[in-house]
């Protein structure tokens, strides 16, 4: 008998085409054509946002008296405000603001949330009930309101609102990531590692988040598109921007007014909140359809 | 014993299950008085069935949970009652390898990081150093360097459990705990993996407590076993004197149930009866009165105690005695 | 033969993945008789299972089909069949024993209810009398407290009682044939044993014929009268189980039978087979088990070897046994 130790080299040459987890997850999104379009869509728009101010056709913030509320045109492609100001150069230089606005927002909400989710989820014991009971506290609370009552405490400005938001976003993340770190923990190559000397940081941070990653990438884009709601919402309440900045949820509320007579002025912001929380959401479906092991399974 | 790499002493370890709406939580006793000690260089071997604690032995040894009570010293050092932050040096010299080769390494991760990982955790080699020292241990399991850069479901079963061992490998271990290690594999993959293991024994002069249910994989890779049922060990010695002339009832009868592969030495089996009892509800006095038969009155009142036989022999029972 | 219960000719089974059609059985042939105990052995990916699942038809909710091949049962070929009057079989005449009971149990139900409900649907009994028959069959199993198990759920029984009460359900309307696919592989070895010394028993009592479906050498070697060796979804060798064991034929069965460690052995390093099983996506050419053959000839890869019959018991698939008039290149 040949020797009883070593491998055919063939045996694993055969899988000729080198395995990467990132091919693996493009073959599959190309194939959600509706999330596919629906990142085009926000992928333009972040171009639009950090370019806008160069390429928008008027300044944003330049009345022009001689051209009030009138209707999309050829010189106006989304027509004029009650200042006479462009309204398609604001809602480009709008969406800097917005998605500004929401990434950050949940951005520091997620890395809040995934830091007290995985403690809560790893530790258990009192650790974990401190931070679910504080969740639930901020929970039981609709989230507007809570953000309301958090920019009302903190004074308007956009800097209050994303910290509003942020703060009503954590315990969705913190849930979130405490139920996937369970899962997770559950792993025999978890318990392998813990056998070898792994420290908690250690064991967290390279065998227990990596886990969370899909659903936490899934969520983040459905939270963006609720962020930017929520920030609209604040500053159509005067919570928000100041009235001047072209903040989306600020040319709503000042658009109003006009409902009856030029409503293109209200209609303009609505459709651009409208398709991106619509094109986040999408997109969001569509990486949960790649990437959530429970429908991947069938 | 001389030389002795691990001494285990009275190891006892109850789990508390929580009770229902109706029921008060109960003590589980997984281990309960167990004692044996590995020599440098040779494999013990813990075999029972379901629910005798021999799992639970070999994680309160690398202390993933922590004995109740008892004495556990590896390599002279006292374990049992160290707190996780003194265990380093014990994380170095006892490794593990795992039943499931599906399941114990990190999908996300390259076999190179999968192999390199302890390295990582308790040296301060470089990356470039690691790395040299994982391809030298993909040679030794009978792997390829080339394997080095692809990720663990890329490779078959007994590929993996490979892996797992190079892994277990890689500190120099002095101790190993192979908990069911070829269980999961084909039988043609098992004489493999069994191979691999004694001829690292010998290279690498490394103790292994194995832990199995296979009596034929135990009595093929061990030097000494202890037999458990129900939490406690109840004979205990040299394998060719265990499987020669095995004095406990139990030890006969499990050697007697095992099929041998080979259909001229077919025999009617005297069967054990009953079903193995539940760890939440043993037996009184000898966990196995249920079952034996040999049993008596004393049998059911009184725990027997380990007694010495001969030189490579050790017995718990009262019939015996 | 009117004598062979079963008769599996040229079976061919294939599933579909992504639209492409994968071949797992590639014409797997073997016949049982009455009150004979057949071993199918084989390791993962072998087919073994995929075989007693055609046999059954069950292929529900998956892409299974046969696509090719004939099943004779008691005379009547079960492939030209329709579902309906394959459910009429099934669990009368011919009754299957999984390796995990708990799944195939219903966890729900209490086991008198399943028990009655196989008796009811396939021997038409009334009720009141079903129960005493549910009774009567937990009782031939070694269930002595037949009366009040009937009452419980699965879950309240051990590994080797539920596996008892799947025997008795199998059992219970005198099947043909038992299917058995790794009934003990999930058992602890002193339970094993009570249950293969069950399964002999009711087979001298029923003359039932049984498939055994394992990869437990050991076992084969306890149980069966003849042994069918699969390999890569084909058969590979076919014989009576003491010529098996004492002179395997093909390099496969050889192989396996080295690498087992027996209690007694002396041996200090097993034999074993290097490499692996290929998948069904990754077939090589010509005979399946050429990449591991230590006695592999240059036909070998070039061409699938012919079933060879060695003797009236024993039949071999392999080109070191072959006529000597076809060209071998050694």
């Amino acid at each position: 008998m040949t020797s009883p130790t070593t491998v055919q080299n063939s045996q694993v040459q055969k899988k000729q085409r080198k395995y990467s987890p990132l091919k693996e997850f493009w073959k599959s999104f190309k194939k959600q054509k509706a999330a596919l379009l629906a990142s085009i869509f926000i992928g333009l728009l972040i171009v639009v946002a950090i370019i806008g101010p160069y390429i928008a056709p008027y300044d944003p913030f330049e009345p022009d008296y001689d051209a009030l509320l009138e209707g999309p045109s050829a010189s106006h492609l989304a027509g004029t405000d009650e200042y006479g100001r462009d309204i398609f150069s604001r809602l480009i230089v709008g969406a800097k603001i917005s998605l500004m606005v929401s990434f950050s927002a949940v951005f520091l909400g997620l890395i809040l949330g995934t830091i007290l989710g995985l403690i809560s989820g790893y530790f258990g014991g009192w650790i974990d009930k401190v931070i679910m009971r504080s969740c639930d506290v901020l929970f039981s609370f609709p989230d507007l309101l809570l953000a309301i009552a958090i920019v009302a405490l903190l004074g308007p400005g956009i800097n209050n609102v994303i910290i509003a938001v942020m703060i009503f976003s954590v315990p969705s993340f913190a849930r979130l990531v405490r139920g996937a770190t369970l899962n997770a923990k559950e792993n025999v190559y978890v318990e392998a590692a813990q056998s070898m000397g792994a420290s908690h940081v250690r064991v967290l941070w390279k065998h227990i988040f990596p886990e969370t990653i899909s659903e936490l990438i899934i969520f983040v884009t459905m939270r963006i598109g609720t962020a930017i709601l929520a920030a609209s919402g604040l500053s159509f309440l005067g919570l928000g921007a100041s009235p001047e900045m072209p903040e989306w949820g600020v040319m709503l509320s000042s658009g109003r007014d006009y409902l009856g007579t030029s409503s293109h002025v209200v209609i303009m912001p609505g459709i651009a909140i409208f398709l991106t929380v619509l094109a986040f959401n999408l997109i969001g479906d569509g990486l949960r359809d790649v990437l959530d092991p429970k429908i991947k399974n069938n | 014993m001389p030389n002795s790499i691990l001494k285990v002493e009275n190891l006892k370890k109850s789990f508390q299950v929580a009770g229902g709406l109706f029921q008060k939580s109960q003590h589980v006793n997984a281990v309960i008085d167990v004692s044996f000690e590995i020599e440098e260089g040779t494999t013990f071997s813990l075999v029972g069935e379901s629910g005798c604690g021999k799992s639970t032995t070999g994680r309160l040894i690398t202390r993933l949970i922590a004995p109740t009570s008892g004495s556990i010293v590896v390599d002279g050092k006292e374990i049992a009652t160290a707190k996780q932050s003194e265990l380093k040096h014990l994380r170095q010299t006892v490794q593990m390898i795992f039943q499931d080769p599906y399941a114990s390494l990190n999908p996300r991760m390259k076999v190179k990081e999968l192999v390199g990982e302890p390295l990582e955790i308790h040296t301060k080699l470089s990356k470039d150093e690691r790395e040299k020292l994982v391809l030298e241990m993909l040679e030794v399991v009978g792997l390829n360097a080339e394997h080095a850069d692809r990720y663990a479901h890329e490779f078959s079963g007994g590929q993996r459990q490979r892996l797992g061992i190079a892994r277990a490998l890689i500190t120099k271990p002095k101790l190993i705990i192979a908990d069911e290690p070829v269980s999961a594999l084909d039988v043609s993959i098992q004489s493999q993996i069994l191979n691999l293991l004694k001829q690292l024994q010998q290279e690498f002069k490394i103790s292994y407590l194995f832990i199995s249910h296979d009596l034929s994989v135990v009595e093929h890779i061990s030097h000494y076993i202890g037999v458990m049922y129900l939490g406690t060990i109840v004979e205990i010695g040299r394998k060719e004197t265990i499987f020669n002339d095995p004095k406990h009832p139990y030890t006969q009868a499990l050697i007697a149930s095992v099929p041998i592969a080979d259909p001229t030495l077919r025999k009617k089996k005297k069967v054990l009866i009953g079903d193995i009892p539940n760890p939440k509800n043993p037996p009184s006095g000898c966990t196995f009165h249920t079952r034996c038969p040999f049993a008596s009155d004393i049998c059911k009142q009184a725990i027997p105690q380990m007694r010495k036989i001969n030189e490579e022999q050790s017995v718990a029972c009262h019939f015996v005695n | 033969m009117t004598e062979h219960v079963l008769q599996v000719s040229d079976l061919e089974t294939s599933f579909m993945r992504d639209k492409t059609e994968i071949k797992i059985l590639r014409g797997v042939n073997f016949s049982i008789r009455k009150g004979e105990i057949l071993g199918l052995v084989g390791e993962s990916g072998s087919g073994k299972s995929l075989t007693s699942l055609s046999i059954m038809q069950l292929f529900h909710g998956t892409t299974g089909k046969i696509v090719k091949g004939s099943i004779y049962f008691n005379g009547e070929d079960l492939t030209k069949m329709s579902e309906s009057e394959i459910r009429k079989i099934r669990g009368k005449q011919m009754a299957m024993i999984f390796q995990e009971p708990m799944t195939s149990l219903n966890p729900v139900l209490k086991i008198g209810k399943q028990l009655m409900e196989a008796i009811e649907m396939h021997l038409k009994l009334p009720k009141s009398e079903s129960k005493h028959h549910a009774i009567q069959m937990l009782k031939s199993v070694g269930i002595g407290r037949a009366e009040e198990i009937i009452h419980e759920y699965p879950h309240q029984l051990s590994g080797g009682m539920r596996q008892r009460v799947m025997i008795a359900m199998a059992m219970a309307c005198h099947p043909n044939l038992l299917i058995a696919d790794e009934p003990t592989t999930a058992l602890d070895v002193t339970i094993q044993a009570q249950i293969l010394e069950l399964m002999k028993k009711l087979k001298e009592e029923n003359e039932t014929a049984i498939l055994l479906i394992t990869h437990d050498l050991g076992v084969v070697a306890e149980m069966c009268d003849k042994v069918v060796v699969m390999y890569a979804g084909q058969v590979v060798e076919e014989a009576d189980v003491f010529e098996l064991f004492a002179s395997p034929k093909h390099p496969y069965t050889k192989g396996l039978i080295a690498s087992v460690p027996k209690i007694g052995d002396k041996k200090e390093v097993l034999d074993s087979i290097n490499g692996h099983v290929p998948s069904p996506q990754n077939m090589p050419k010509g005979c399946k088990f050429a990449p591991r053959c230590n006695q592999v000839m240059s036909i070998c890869q070039e061409e699938s070897p012919p079933t060879v019959e060695i003797s009236a018991t024993r039949q071999c698939s392999c080109w070191l046994y072959a006529k000597k008039d076809v060209e071998v290149n050694a």
